[in-house]
This record gives C-alpha cells, structure tokens and sequence, in this order.
C-alpha cells in the first residue's frame, strides 16, 4: 500500500507535467514529488528495520530493508538532481535552445525514469525488475539525446544498442534462473517471486545457474558500467544534461547493481560464494584498471567524471565479492555516498558548462579564484569522492578493504589501492589545473546564485554528515546487508 | 547357369541405364535450352538439337594443339568414363542397382571429381592463357564446393547411419519423415548449390557465354574438336542427368523402382525422367531470372552452400 | 498432435529461425535482411503455437500470435520505414567478409551447444535439444553487431539478439509468466521505434548512416 502510494505519486507528476506546458510551478512540483519519495523511504525504512518485509498486491511489491535503502537512495539523489533540473530547464527555455514542449518531455521523461527506478527496488518478481531496468533504459536514450546535437544523438545510439543488448543478456540470465527454477520443483505461480527463489536456492542446478549467473553479470554489468562493458559510460554522461548525469550515475548504475545483488544471493545459495566472487572480483578488477589507464589522458571533464563513475562501480563490485555482511553494509554505503557526492559534481559541472561555456579542461581555469562557491563545491566534491575523511566515501572504502582483506582477497584489496592511487593522481591533476590558479586581471570574483550553490553544497554537507555519523544509518544497514547476505 | 544369367541381367540392366542417361543427357540440354528460349519469347531450337549437334561432331576431324600431349587427349574420355562408371553403379531406375550394392555416396564423388581433374589438366595441357585461366577458376571452384559437397553427404550420412547410396535412397522411401527432418533438407539445399557450382549453370557460370574473360567451364574446352568435343558434351549433360537424378531421387524417392521386375524397372525409369525434366525446367526458369555472379562474388555463395551443410550435419549429430 | 508430428514441426520452425539467422549474414541487400528478419519472427511465432497446440496452453498460443505480429509484421515494417530515408540500401566491405563471417557463424553454432550442455541435459524434452539454436542465434546477431557498419544492420543485430532469447525462453519453459513475455515483446518494440526516431533524427540533421561517421566521441 504504502509502496504502490510510492509508484503513484512520481507517476501521478509525470501526467500532471505532461498535461500542460513547462512552467515554473511544475519543475516545483517534480522536486516536491522526489521529496515525498525520499520521506517514504525513510518511513519505510523505519517500518521494515525490525521486521521481515512489507508485501503488496500478492507479492508483486515487496520492501524489505534493502529496498527501503534503495528508496532512500533515489529519493536523496533524485531530489538533488530534480531541483537543479528547475534551473537547468529555465535557462534552456529562456535562451530559447528548447521549447516548452520539450522542457515538458524532459520533465515527463524524469518522473517516469523514476518511477520505473523505484519499481525495480520494490519489486518482490525478478521479471518485473527485469521490465522497470528495461524501461529506464528506453526513457533514458530520450534524455541523453536530449540537446539534439551531433554528439548528443551519438551517445544516445550508442547507450541503446548496448544496453539493450545487456538488457536482452540479462532477461536470457533471468529465463535460466526460472528455468532451474522449474525443475527444482518450484511450483510455476511464485517461481520468479524472489523469496522463492531464495527458498529453492539450494536444489537449482549448477550447471544452470553458472550459466545465469555469467549472463546476469554480463547484462546487468552493461547498465551498472562494468568493464568491458562501460563504453555507453563516458560518451551518455558527457552529451546528458548535467541533472540527467547525476541520475544516472547516482541512481540509474546502483539501481543495476542492487538487481545483481538479489542474483547473486540467489546464486550463492546454489554455486557457494566462489563462482560470483570470481565474477566480480574480475569485473571490478577490470573497470578499476579501465578508469585508472584512461583518466590520466582526459580532456573533458564530464568524461572524467564519468570514468571516476566506471572506477566506483568496480569498487563496489569488489567489496560485493567479499560477501561479508560488513562488507555488503559498506558497499551500500558507498552507495549513497558515491551517488551523492557524484550527484553533486555532476551538477556543478553543468554549472561550469553554463558559466564557461566549454566542456574541456584546459580551458577552465582558477576556478577557485573566480567563482570561490562554484570553485569550492568542484574542489569538496573531488575531495569527497577521492575518499578523504571526513566524507563517508572513506569509511565505506575502508570498510570494503578490510572486508577482502578478512576473506582472503587480501591481493585484490591491494591492487585495487594501487590502482585507486594512479586515479587520486590523475583526478588530482586535473582538479588543480581547473580549480588553482591567479584572477586575470579586470576580472571580478562572482558570487554564484544561491539556488545552485546552497542545493550542492547541502548535499555534500549530508555525505559528510553520513560519514561523521553513521548511527541513522546503522541499523538500517546491517539489515539490508543481512537480507543479502545468509 | 542361374550364376550366369543372373549377372547377364544385371550387366544388361546397368547398361541400360548407362544408354538412358547418355541419351537423356542432351535431351535434358535441349528441354533446358528450350524452356529458356520460349521464357525469353523465341521458339528455340528443338528438343533434340544437342542429339544431332553430337552426330555432327563425331563426324568431324579431331585437332589437337600442336605442343599437347597425351593428357589432352586423355581428359574427355576419362570424363566420360567417369560418368558412365557411376552411373552403372547408382540407384537411378531402381533402389537396388545390380551392380551398386556396395556403392558409397562419397566414392561416387571422388570418382567423378577424377573427371574434372583430368579436365583442368587436360586444358592447362594446351598451352594457352584461356585454358589455364579456366583451369584455375575451376578448380577454385572445386575447391570450394567439395567440402560443402562432403558435408552435405556427411549430414545425410549420419542421419541414416550409412553412406550407402542405395541404402540412403531406401531409407527415403520407408521413413519418409527422414526426408522432413532438418538434416535431410539442409543437406539437400546444399547439394543443389553444388550441383549448379560444379555443373557450370548460372549464377556461377553462364554457359551460353561467347566473351572468353567471363567463362570457367567452357574456357577450358576451347582447343577441343570433333570427337573430343562431341565426348565432354556427352560427359558434361551425362554428369548433370546423373547429379539430378541423385538429387530428385533423395529429395523425392517415390516412383523409383524397389522390387525387380520390368515392370517396376520401366516405371522408375518414367518416374526418373518425369523428375528430372521438372527439375532441370525448374533450374531453366531460374537461369532466366538470374545473372552471373562476380567471380569474387562467388566465395560468398559457395561459402553459404558450405555453412547449410555444417548445419545440417550439426543438426543430424545432436538428434 | 502426435509426438513425431509435433517434433518435426518444432524442429523445422526452430531450424528456420537459425537458418534466417545465417542468410542475414550471407545477404547483403539490407532489403532482403530485413525480409529475412520477418520470416525469422514469424517461424519464432509458430515454434509458440506449436508449443501451445502441444501442451494445450491457450495462453502460449496467444503469445506466438502476438509474436507472429509483433516480430513477424510491425519491427520488420517499422525498419523498413528507416531504409527509405537511405539511398544506399547495401552492406559494402562489413570488417569480417562474407565467407569468413559464414564460417565464423558456424563456429559459434558449436559453440552454443557445447556452453549449453547443462541446460539441454536439464531440459530433457524433444524441445530442450533445440535450445542451442536460440543460444546460436544470439550469437550470430552479437557478431553482427560487432562486424557491421551500417546502422540498420546493427539494429538487425540487436534483433536477431532478442529473437534467440525468445526461442530459448519459449522452448525453455514454454515461455516465461505471460507478464514477463508481453513486457519483453513490448520492449524490443520499443527499442525499435527509439532507434527508428534516433536514426530519423540523424538522418534528418546530419544525414548519417554510417556509423563509421560516428566517431566524434572516443578517447
């Protein structure tokens, strides 16, 4: 009940946006729907913390502690990214590079993107995760081609074709699943219920579910951007709209993984911890040395960020290789914190893009002296995502590593630092040539308006926040890693 | 006694298959020729005109170049005896051929492709630039359909557990599910591709073309005169009789004769005939809608008709 | 039906679909690609009915209709909709030529029998030994997504990708939950129409096709 009150309020926006042409008050009204989202989720996550699950509709819609931190998740990211979405669509109106009718498809394409994201978490049926993942992918391309330029329509093209190839790997993974699902005695009307599945667990065939389980990475890794399959990654979050960006990252690649996670709890009961933490040990190995040969040579800032995106979601599926629930409860975290401080950066990227008009590094320079808000958020932002304490990216990446470290990955856990050296090295270098540097002269330092600084450094104030304290979330997180995690 | 005329009959049987194919051959030439002309709005030549072309070459001097030697002479009357070999031992007219009880599809292949080789041979033997190029242009052919060829056999091959041609042809007509089954059709699709490949029909090979630079089969044949001539004509039209009638007799086994008697004898003979004249009408009308593929273009073909039959022996292996 | 009936139908409309699978590599006119594709959807639609005559499951019979349009009739005349903005309708110089390409799609065929083994051996039906035929397709469509240049032939390939995950998922289970089936259907109706307008938008402002003139975004 109260999750499909969850599912309407972002679809009920949708319509209402699509109904009359862009104004003001709807852009308002968007970012009070993700608002609602994320109180929900945080009343769902008190109402499940103690308990099993709460189940609508005869199980199609089921919250358990992982979903209600997932809602959370979204709610605290998208609402990031809708309020600068306000901004963002004005200027465009206003400067005359879209229409309202287009602001109106934007916003519409948002809300959906939204509630087909919240439905892939509060699913109980893996096939309707399957379909929300699907639906997220077709209402994306819209909104990474959103500018309508050369290179945006490129990027759109290319994210289509392959994730819709990883979408169609993922749905055979999910057939296989069902299919050892049938024949180890699963009755057919519950067989894709995931507590069913996790039920049967134990008789589903090897063979089989090695099989799913490769195809599952295969597919969903494509939307979660793990190597080989992250090259959609750079060029979708370069041409997207900055808040779309922050979307994606933040919420679009964790939604893809928390699927994956549900799997490989599947999958584990069947195989044992050994086959999956092959998978992603390779998978998040890979994406680390990806991101860490390719930043150093970066020449646009949205890409670089996009790759920092690739190397975050290799650590996350490292840290979900170990498998302990320490070590679940800590890539959760860095959920969270990642999408935020991602979110943010994203965000003041678009910024800069509007102020200076390009999109390459070189060009911008002395950030810090002429726009000190702008400057200063960039800087934090980099800083927060690099894991520097006191920023909670730093507690969950320490929590991680020593998780490997304490179930023999001992050698990843060290790779994966050196790699994440050479990217504190490349990122940092980029950073000090966009941020440092004198004023010209005759140029005075502008003061940024309080609608984009204030929303930004808000949501890195809350990264921080989580770090310093983590007793909200503590619970709540060893609950959603004990869900996973038998 | 009951030895003797035993194996007489057998011997007269063969022969006399031997004859319907040598005179079927340049009857089928001219139907094919006739049903072309008539689609391409002329009255053609009559049927028999291929008969009476062969009359007239045998009458004629031989020439022979003047720096060949015996293999020039050799290449057409070992096509011919090639053909005529096989044909003897094939179930054309009859399921149980007297004398191919023990003869194997794939033997039947390496036999007639002894022909073709002498042929190329025997047209590098001249000398001359045509001759070579046609040469190579066959043999590269060759060289790609004879593995599309094995396969094709393979497929069926396995599917019925021997590649005993008269058993093969007999397994057509009592299971005739076998014929449906994917392996079968593949494998027979294959085999047509083959036979318009090493038969020198469009679209690989035009054989009514006078511009030397386009020919592959008839290139190899320009020094040839006469007799020479008349017998790899006679070898040529024997080949393509002998390739449908296999084929129809795979594809469609009902009407071949699978009890002795005359009767049954002279009804699979109308039946062979009947199908063979369907099929190579059909291949006419097709030859009249087609061009000839680009020599390079011809790989491409060759390769498809190769991969249908790794597909077919693939789908006979996992039955 | 009976068993023999029943087995010779399902392998001939399994057949076809892997066969189609092999003559979209083999043609190059995208024209004729673009047929094979719809007869390819149709054969997958009739490998559902038959399994639904089979099992007596009117559910199963209306989705292969459903298929049988969807796959069969809509994606194919939607694609058909793209080629007539293009003037040049032929797949020139893919990366891997034709012969080679054919051979190659071979080689993955025994490849997806041998990766398939366990579910086949779990699947111990008449319909389970065709499994590795929707594994193949959905090779030969990643293949020819990989070696091709032209746009539509890459929307081919994602094509040929969906339609082998249909015949596994159908000759698997007998199709997975109808809401799963009919949400899988939609999308690659879906995705066909935003390729349809992406490549609309590209053709209409920049006049690509090709996606070699894709290259501005790289490293």
């Amino acid at each position: 009940m109260l999750a499909f009150v969850l599912l309407l309020v972002p679809a009920a926006t949708g319509c209402v946006a699509a109904a009359t042409p862009w104004r003001r008050w709807i852009g308002w009204l968007c970012t009070a729907s993700l608002g609602f989202v994320l109180v929900t989720g945080v009343v769902l996550a008190v109402l499940v913390v103690h308990r099993p699950a709460l189940s609508a509709f005869g199980g199609v819609l089921r919250v358990d502690a992982l979903s209600a931190f997932m809602v959370i998740v979204i709610g605290a990211i998208g609402l990031l990214a809708v309020c600068q979405s306000v901004r963002y669509l004005e200027r465009e109106v206003s400067s005359g590079r879209s229409s309202a009718r287009r602001a109106t498809l934007y916003s519409v394409l948002v809300q959906g993107f939204i509630t087909a994201m919240l439905l892939a978490v509060v699913a109980g049926n893996v096939g309707v995760m399957w379909v929300a993942v699907e639906a997220t992918t077709i209402i994306t391309t819209f909104l990474v081609g959103y500018r309508r330029t050369r290179g945006a329509l490129e990027a759109s093209w290319k994210y289509v074709i392959i994730c819709s190839v990883g979408i169609a790997l993922a749905f055979l993974g999910t057939v296989l699943v069902y299919l050892a699902a049938l024949h180890a005695g699963g009755v057919t009307h519950v067989s894709l219920q995931w507590t069913s599945l996790m039920s049967v667990a134990h008789h589903l065939d090897p063979g089989v579910m090695r099989l799913a389980l490769a195809l599952l990475v295969l597919g969903y890794g494509t939307k979660v951007g793990l190597a080989p399959m992250h090259s959609w990654l750079p060029d979708a979050h370069s041409q997207a709209p900055a808040p779309v960006s922050a979307l994606m990252s933040g919420v679009l690649l964790t939604v893809a993984f928390y699927v994956l996670l549900r799997f490989k709890a599947v999958a584990d009961g069947a195989l044992g911890v050994g086959f999956s933490r092959m998978l992603f040990v390779t998978a998040g190995l890979l994406s680390l040395a990806v991101a860490a040969s390719l930043l150093l040579s970066q020449r646009d800032y949205k890409r670089m960020l996009a790759y920092h995106s690739v190397e975050h979601m290799g650590l996350i599926a490292l840290g979900a290789a170990a498998g302990t629930p320490l070590a679940i409860a800590a890539v959760l975290l860095h959920v969270l914190g990642h999408g935020l401080a991602k979110a943010v950066l994203f965000l003041a990227s678009g910024e800069i893009l509007i102020v200076e008009g390009t999109t390459e590094i070189d060009q911008v320079k002395a950030l810090l002296a002429r726009r000190p808000a702008l400057g200063g958020v960039f800087a934090f932002g980099l800083v927060t995502l690099l894991g520097l304490p006191p920023f909670s990216l730093f507690i969950s990446e320490l929590n991680m590593l020593r998780a490997e470290v304490h179930v023999g990955l001992g050698w990843v856990a060290a790779i994966s630092l050196v790699l994440m050296a050479v990217i504190f090295g490349s990122v940092m270098s980029h950073g000090r040539h966009m941020l440092f540097g004198a004023r010209p002269d005759g140029e005075v330092a502008h003061k940024s308006p309080l609608n984009v600084s204030v929303p930004l450094i808000g949501g890195l104030v809350a990264c921080g926040a989580i770090g310093v304290l983590a007793w909200p979330l503590d619970t709540l997180l060893r609950a959603a890693a004990m869900v996973v995690v038998k | 006694m009951n030895g003797l005329t035993h194996v007489l009959t057998q011997v007269l049987v063969a022969l006399f298959q031997v004859a319907a194919v040598a005179v079927g051959g340049p009857l089928l030439l001219g139907l094919m020729r006739k049903v072309r002309s008539r689609l391409e709005g002329r009255a053609g030549a009559p049927i028999h005109q291929p008969l009476l072309d062969l009359r007239k070459l045998f009458a004629k001097q031989r020439m022979r170049p003047r720096d060949s030697s015996w293999v020039f002479g050799a290449g057409p009357v070992v096509l011919v005896a090639t053909v005529v070999a096989v044909t003897a031992v094939s179930p054309l007219v009859s399921a149980s051929p007297p004398l191919g009880q023990s003869s194997d599809f794939f033997a039947v292949v390496f036999v007639l492709l002894l022909g073709s080789v002498l042929l190329a041979l025997s047209a590098l033997d001249t000398g001359t630039a045509f001759g070579g190029m046609g040469s190579s242009r066959s043999m590269t052919i060759g060289a790609l359909c004879e593995p599309a060829l094995l396969v094709a056999i393979l497929a069926m091959a396995i599917a019925a557990r021997t590649s005993n041609l008269p058993a093969l042809v007999r397994v057509g007509i009592s299971h005739p599910a076998v014929i449906a089954s994917p392996a079968r059709i593949l494998a027979l699709a294959s085999f047509l591709v083959v036979i318009l490949a090493e038969s020198g029909r469009l679209p690989v090979d035009n054989p009514s073309t006078h511009l030397e630079l386009t020919m592959i089969h008839e290139a190899m044949v320009l020094e040839y005169s006469g007799a020479d001539l008349g017998l790899i004509i006679l070898g040529e039209s024997m080949r393509l009789v002998f390739l449908l009638g296999l084929f129809v007799n795979l594809f469609v086994p009902w009407g071949v004769a699978d009890r002795p008697g005359v009767l049954f004898v002279g009804l699979g003979l109308l039946a062979l005939v009947a199908k063979v004249c369907a099929v190579g009408a059909t291949i006419a009308v097709f030859e009249v809608f087609t061009a000839k593929l680009r020599l390079f273009r011809l790989p491409e073909l060759l390769a498809g008709g190769f991969v249908l039959a790794l597909l077919g022996a693939l789908t006979a292996v996992v039955r | 039906m009976n068993g023999a009936t029943y087995s010779s139908f399902l392998e001939i409309a399994a057949g076809l679909v892997i066969l189609c699978a092999f003559v979209t590599l083999w043609r190059r006119s995208l024209r004729a690609i673009v047929r094979t594709l719809a007869v390819q959807g149709m054969a997958l639609g009739v490998v559902a009915i038959v399994l639904g005559v089979h099992r007596r499951d009117v559910v199963l019979i209306v989705v292969g209709c459903l298929v049988v349009l969807a796959k069969g009739l809509a994606i194919p005349t939607l694609v058909r909709r793209v080629l007539a903005n293009e003037p040049m309708s032929r797949e020139t110089s893919p990366l891997v030529n034709v012969p080679s390409s054919l051979v190659g799609a071979g080689a993955l065929t025994f490849l997806a029998y041998g990766a398939t083994r366990p579910v086949v051996a779990l699947v111990s039906t008449s319909a389970g030994r065709l499994i590795p035929l929707g594994v193949a397709t959905l090779l030969i469509g990643f293949f020819s997504m990989v070696v091709r240049r032209k746009a539509v032939s890459q929307i081919v390939g994602l094509l040929l990708v969906d339609n082998g995950i249909a015949l596994v998922a159908f000759l698997a289970t007998a199709g997975v939950p109808l809401l799963v089936e009919l949400g899988a259907s939609l999308d690659v109706l879906l995705v066909v129409v935003v390729l349809r307008v992406l490549a609309v938008q590209l053709w209409s402002k920049f006049a690509v096709l090709d996606l070699d003139q894709l290259q501005e975004l790289h490293d």
